[in-house]
């Protein structure tokens, strides 16, 4: 620990720095007012997508993850991540080899040609999760750090399906009906709204965005009903692949179906940075495909 | 019986069992008997294909007589299995049963080390090593006879313990019946109609109540609950409270020297009095006052004032006039009955299906249980019989069944059995549907139909053939429109690959049941087992099913595990006849594992006697010095005592101390090097 922050690995992904710099920006800034120090995992892949990969050769996949978890080995820290994709990648590779030597052989086979091998010495979190543990930083931080509350903002939450399930390989206890998230919301100042079918996927996972769009954004029309329904003024997750489906995904549906819906989505971190007084163009707002400038005018 | 000297050469012959392949399939028996040849005092060892068969039994005979052996050692199956009759053949050759000792190479090695027959045989030689070291230092002992009240009691007044009750005192022995609500019936008393005969449940449980009521050997205790169990089979002391009921009956105003008062059940009281609560018995679907009956049917016909509403204005106290039944100040009374065996039946619960979020019960108004729909569908019930929708009172035309609604549920949130009769129910409400409502369609997601009664298949055909749409899935989610409050039920039809999207206006979940809130205390006052899912533990799962662990106490019922009413009933049936049998034989033998005081070490500190957990020890004066004694009858020998006493003063009947120590000197010290 430097000072009395803990330190942690940061795994990038590949979204949140190719699509929203914002997130990585305020990933880190923000963290390191609520006593958490990101550092680089120099050298680190694509996590690799768990459906692409995973749904090709398992081994493969269990590889690639677990050379990334081989470089936090190598640093001596857990693993903090900020999308989804990446935890099931990440998380679920990790605690799969912790347990089962047939498939950490597998893996280690493999790694053995770099000369690497998988040990499993660390632990593998979403940093919404550590934000939310009372033992690393908890909500009452989160709400102590605040110093531009969002008041007045109706915010919806987007879980996301690879961060809550398979329940039985999550440690998160409701996957129904969880509410953690809305309370990392409250603290922000917000005012966090349910509705109807939440933990409906965003409509890109498990390739189906990939494999036929318009079904895809036909999910994410769904969400969109239910969250206009329930009078949200923003949506958050803690994913950048759920953000660019529920982004861009405004835009296609507005080619495809002519719909115009005008949600602004923003990651929980991007959030978090504004509720700092981190700045729109610090967070790089304006490369978000909805105008965020709506909600900002609600907040600020 | 041969009486064997103490201190004298111990002989022990051992007796290693193929069990066909069951042992011998992966343990080598002749090296595990050529082994045991080596071990010290072994006189003789042999080896035998199934030595529970009466050629193996007379095997041990011979070899006693032959050998001089003083102790018998069996390497087989589990003691819970066959030591009752390895300690008969050993007893048949004229030592002491309690000279046998058991090695379990079976459920504790062969079955568990199939692939690994190496060290199979090896820990089945540590097991024999162990085993023959404790026989080599057995005693002889001799068990105790005790006498047995001739009473039994029955705790539980639904169906299963009413027939209980029924059988119990019809065979001539004082049945009390105890019963924590204000009347028996259970839940039976709550459906409208059974299936697969379709007759009407109230209708066939009725006689069943009068029956219990008018008993002249049953003692029906309602309204009362057991507070205390003390004692042993044969003579167990039940400590029951009998909750205030506010209301008292005519025999119990004559002993107050009322002429002719007592509650006769006119219901003048109900009239005026002035609070309203929801009614538990109709799943709070209907209101009920302060002072209440549950339904017409109710036995005994007593009301009963609830005291957490009461506010003591005393306008029924007024409105009984002469009767003076009722009595605003009446407190709980306590009392004690001797019992000479005991039948637990004490039911279930409906599993709280709102823990299943994704199915929106209790969120979503017209998402029912299927209890509620039994309430809904039945004449007596809050709606005269007419099923309608809570959100706006309509009549519904399309209704949903989740069957397995937290039933074979392995997400952690419901429970991983089968509820087991609501596959049955949801059929039958298909129907009760389809009857009375014209135009009704019932869409059935189940996982798979368990119609596994006698014409129960039948009636699933009937049912099919009726109308009624099976889906083949599980529900994964349930969705309410705002507006219309109608629900969309999302599901994945399994048989024909594609997710459904059905819109109803009602869904009835078949929810899960587990054990009432009650069956646990009761279940620790009686000192019965439960299993990871807290359904009572019976003695074993195919050949004792009424009985448990607990000598002396059985089980009925669904307290037991998940079963419909004929089930329930035959299992009622046999726990009466099970709980009469020492009834009737008048005494018990009991297993000689008791404590035993010596008494030159011991010191009178008196510690074990605060520790024991079935208070069978005292402190007595005996030649001028203070000792402890035993009551062998209540000691269940569970060698709290022996473990602790600081003088080691404490003999330990079958487990004591140095044949302890000597199986883990074996154990420790005595391996093959």
């Amino acid at each position: 620990m430097s000072g009395n922050k803990r330190q942690y690995a940061f795994f990038l992904g590949c979204i949140a720095p190719n699509r929203y710099p914002g997130i990585e920006a305020s990933a880190i800034k923000t963290s390191e007012k609520v006593g958490i120090e990101l550092l680089p995992l120099k050298g680190a892949s694509c996590c690799p997508a768990p459906g692409a990969f995973g749904a090709i050769d398992l081994n493969i996949w269990y590889a690639m993850a677990a050379r990334n978890i081989v470089l936090a080995e190598q640093m001596g820290m857990d693993i903090t991540l900020i999308c989804n994709g990446c935890y099931k990648s990440i998380y679920e590779v990790n605690e799969k080899l912790k347990h089962n030597d047939d498939l950490r052989d597998g893996a280690n086979e493999v790694l053995a040609e770099i000369d690497m091998e998988f040990k499993g010495t660390i632990d593998v979190w979403h940093l919404a999760e550590l934000y939310y543990d009372p033992k690393i930083v908890g909500v009452d931080k989160i709400a102590e750090s605040v110093t531009r509350p969002l008041t007045g903002a109706k915010i919806a939450v987007h879980y996301g399906c690879h961060l809550m399930k398979p329940r039985k390989e999550r440690h998160f206890g409701d996957t129904e009906n969880p509410m953690w998230i809305e309370e990392l919301v409250a603290a922000l100042g917000a005012e966090p709204v349910q509705y109807r079918n939440k933990m409906l996927c965003c409509g890109a996972g498990g390739g189906v965005r990939g494999y036929d769009l318009t079904h895809a954004i036909d999910i994410t029309n769904e969400k969109m009903i239910n969250l206009q329904e329930a009078g949200a003024d923003a949506l958050t997750e803690v994913c950048p692949f759920c953000q660019l489906q529920y982004d861009r995904g405004q835009v296609e549906i507005k080619e495809k179906f002519g719909i115009e819906w005008g949600l602004p989505v923003l990651h929980y971190n991007e959030l978090l940075g504004l509720a700092q007084g981190m700045s729109p163009d610090e967070l790089a707002l304006d490369l978000h495909a909805i105008d965020v400038e709506p909600f900002l005018k609600k907040i600020l | 019986m041969a009486e064997v000297k103490k201190n004298e050469e111990p002989r022990i012959g051992v007796f290693v069992c193929h069990c066909g392949t069951n042992i011998a399939g992966s343990i080598d028996v002749a090296a595990v008997k050529d082994y045991a040849k080596t071990l010290p005092n072994v006189a003789i060892a042999d080896d035998y294909q199934y030595m529970c068969s009466t050629p193996g039994q007379n095997k041990i005979a011979e070899a006693i007589a032959e050998h001089n052996l003083t102790g018998v050692v069996v390497a087989a199956c589990s003691p819970r299995l066959h030591e009752p009759t390895f300690r008969n053949a050993t007893k048949a050759g004229g030592l002491n049963p309690f000279r046998f000792e058991m090695a379990n190479i079976r459920e504790q090695n062969s079955w568990v080390h199939m692939h690994q027959p190496e060290e199979a045989t090896a820990k089945a030689k540590d097991a024999v090593r162990i085993a023959v070291a404790k026989a080599s230092l057995l005693e002889d002992l001799i068990p105790k006879s005790v006498p047995v009240e001739k009473a039994a009691m029955v705790v539980g007044g639904g169906v299963g313990g009413m027939q209980a009750a029924l059988d119990l005192a019809s065979a001539g022995i004082k049945t009390y019946l105890v019963e924590k609500n204000p009347t028996i019936g259970g839940r039976m008393s709550q459906l409208d109609k059974t299936f697969p005969t379709l007759d009407c449940s109230q209708c066939i449980l009725t006689p069943k109540m009068v029956d219990v009521y008018r008993h002249e050997g049953i003692e029906l205790l309602t309204y009362t609950e057991v507070e205390a169990v003390e004692g042993y089979i044969g003579n167990f002391d039940v400590t029951l409270r009998k909750k205030a009921r506010g209301v008292i009956t005519p025999a119990e105003a004559e002993a107050r020297g009322i002429v002719g008062g007592g509650c006769t059940g006119c219901g003048d009281c109900v009239d005026v009095c002035p609070v309203i609560k929801p009614n538990p018995f109709e799943l709070g679907m209907a209101p009920r006052k302060a002072i209440y009956i549950y339904h017409p049917q109710v036995s005994p016909l007593i009301y009963t004032v609830d005291f957490d509403a009461c506010v003591k204005c005393g306008l029924c106290v007024e409105a009984c006039g002469d009767k003076k039944a009722i009595d605003l100040d009446m407190e709980d009374e306590f009392m004690t009955v001797k019992v000479g065996t005991a039948i637990i039946a004490t039911g279930y619960d409906i599993f709280p299906i709102e823990k299943k979020f994704e199915w929106g019960y209790k969120n979503y108004d017209n998402v029912i249980t299927s209890l509620e729909f039994e309430r809904l569908i039945c004449a007596s019930g809050p709606t005269g019989g007419h099923l309608v929708r809570p959100s706006d009172g309509e009549t519904p035309k399309k209704v949903a069944f989740v069957l397995c609604a937290g039933s074979r549920d392995n997400t952690g949130v419901g429970k991983p059995y089968c509820s087991r009769f609501c596959c049955m129910y949801s059929l039958k409400h298909a129907h009760q549907i389809i009857e009375k409502i014209p135009g009704a369609v019932p869409y059935i997601f189940y996982m798979d139909i368990r119609s596994f009664g006698k014409m129960y298949e039948e009636f699933y055909y009937r049912i099919q053939n009726e109308g009624a749409k099976f889906i083949r899935g599980r529900v994964a989610n349930i969705l309410e429109d705002p507006v219309t409050k109608n629900l969309h039920v999302n599901a994945e039809d399994t048989l024909l690959g594609r997710p459904l999207d059905i819109e109803v206006d009602m869904v009835v979940l078949a929810a899960a049941v587990e054990p009432s809130a009650e069956t646990e205390k009761t279940r620790r006052l009686f000192g019965v087992s439960c299993s990871q899912d807290g359904w009572l533990l019976e003695a074993h799962p195919k050949l004792n099913p009424c009985g448990t662990t607990t000598a002396g106490v059985y089980l009925a019922g669904v307290c037991q595990g998940p079963k419909d009413i004929p089930d329930t009933v035959a299992q009622a049936e046999g726990a009466a006849s099970a709980a009469s049998i020492p009834i009737h034989r008048g005494e018990v033998e009991l297993e000689p594992y008791f404590a035993q005081c010596i008494e030159e070490k011991c010191a009178g500190c008196g510690l074990c006697v605060n520790l024991c957990p079935y208070g069978a020890l005292a402190l007595v004066e005996k030649d001028g010095r203070t000792v402890m004694q035993v009551t062998e009858a209540k000691c269940k020998g569970c060698g709290t005592c022996g473990g602790f006493c600081p003088g080691g003063a404490i003999w330990m009947q079958h487990f004591a101390t140095p044949q302890i120590v000597a199986q883990i000197d074996a154990f420790l010290l005595g391996g093959e090097q």
